[in-house]
């Protein structure tokens, strides 16, 4: 039990240091990094943003700079670093899944068809608080518990642990005889 | 000789250190947007309320409602908002002021105030007494309203922290020259049912305007028959375009 969490942290790290290993791929997670924090602010509320985005683009910083001081009256410092750490994870979790793709190759085992389920079913589950907006619950999340972060956490939970069985793609996972467990 | 798995363990601790001081540095930088330094203007003591009990043309019952500029005004703008909506504090703060000195002291628009309470049960206790401050008020020195109304979103704490409870609102209304606080209390005491019935109304009517959300806004020209619909603290050249479209139209 405790060598089987100790792989999952492992692979954690792993999959943590990976975005790191080059100047590109670091880069590409902030790319993303950066794109998922603005998508998810702007989807707490999707009628004010569609509404000054639509007018003038230039209008990015106020709608992003009135959303995040939003966020925080909100949900407070929990809410907003929940939001920042889904953000960051997403990026990971993308360039990981770009890797395993890679190194596996689209239709090998561990390839476009073993990483893609699992990152589109984690990336759903974790915008959720997102999607509600999107989909006109705004003012929803304000009511939901704790206004929302436990729909956040429990997303972000779940695409660590996406994370935690992928691992370093460069590092192919040999499972342990059944008798080591 | 570092390891492969040492320089695997510096960098997950790197990106861990990196990911913790960006996620420290938007978290403070959210909690220092969050509090704006801006005062409110001193022009929004200037405009002249008036109520009315009429209906208007978009299906607006203003009775019990405070409305903030010239009875003649050309334009209507129906502000729905939570005393606990942040957002609201927001466009109270930044944007409401410059409409006021631009369009509502010059006798273009007025703005009916109305309470969208949907946040909790203290955004309700607020949205009651709001009612009752206006009902003491609009007879003699409705432009006292604003006053308390400012005073309120200058008490705005955290939401469900006990600042929208009765007794705190209370207190706020003690501070604020011009409005009996001991006969608000009577009035929360006898006619919370009835004004709780009606808010629930006017919520049910924002409803059906699709509004979900605060702020929100609907301007409209009653010689048109034409509306535009604004929602959130947008910036006040926002609310400039919308308006100077409906004129121009």
């Amino acid at each position: 039990m405790t060598d089987r969490l100790g792989r999952h942290v492992s692979r954690l790290l792993g999959s943590f240091a990976y975005p790191l290993t080059t100047r590109g791929r670091t880069l590409g997670t902030i790319s993303v990094a950066v794109t998922t924090y603005c998508l998810l602010v702007l989807s707490t509320f999707p009628t004010y943003s569609l509404q000054l985005l639509g007018a003038d683009l230039g209008y990015l910083d106020e709608a992003l700079l009135a959303l995040t001081a939003n966020t925080y009256r909100t949900t407070g410092a929990v809410g907003l670093a929940l939001v920042v750490a889904y953000a960051v994870t997403t990026g990971v979790a993308l360039t990981v899944a770009i890797g395993r793709v890679r190194v596996a190759g689209r239709g090998g085992a561990g390839g476009l068809s073993t990483v893609l389920p699992g990152l589109l079913a984690s990336g759903c589950a974790s915008c959720g608080a997102g999607v509600l907006g999107l989909l006109g619950f705004a003012g929803a999340l304000a009511t939901l518990p704790f206004h929302g972060n436990l729909l956040r956490l429990a997303g972000l939970l779940l695409l660590v642990g996406y994370l935690a069985r992928l691992g370093d793609p460069r590092q192919c996972s040999v499972a342990p005889p059944a008798d080591s467990e | 000789m570092d390891g492969p798995d040492s320089i695997s363990t510096r960098r997950a601790l790197l990106a861990s250190v990196g990911t913790v001081v960006a996620g420290g540095g938007v978290v403070y930088a959210g909690s220092q947007l969050g509090s704006d330094p801006t005062g409110r203007s001193s022009s929004r003591d200037r405009p002249p309320f008036h109520a009315s009990s009429e209906s208007t043309g978009f299906g607006i019952d203003l009775s019990g409602h405070p409305i903030m500029g010239s009875t003649d005004a050309s334009l209507e703008m129906y502000y729905w908002s939570d005393y606990q909506c942040p957002f609201c504090q927001r466009f109270e703060t930044n944007t409401l002021p410059k409409l006021v000195d631009t369009h509502v002291a010059t006798g273009t628009v007025r703005v009916v105030f109305i309470q969208f309470p949907y946040l909790s049960t203290g955004s309700l206790t607020a949205a009651v007494m709001d009612r009752c401050v206006w009902r003491q008020l609009r007879g003699e020195t409705p432009r006292r309203y604003l006053a308390w109304h400012s005073a309120v979103f200058d008490e705005q704490g955290e939401q469900g922290s006990g600042w929208a409870a009765e007794d705190n609102l209370l207190e706020v209304t003690r501070e604020v020259d011009g409005v009996d606080a001991a006969a608000v209390e009577s009035c929360l005491q006898r006619d919370r049912a009835g004004i709780e019935s009606s808010i629930s109304a006017d919520v049910d009517r924002a409803r059906r305007l699709d509004i979900g959300a605060t702020p929100a806004f609907i301007i409209y020209d009653p010689a048109t028959d034409r509306a535009v619909k604004l929602v959130g603290a947008q910036p006040s050249e926002r609310f400039d375009t919308a308006i100077a479209e409906l004129r121009n139209a």
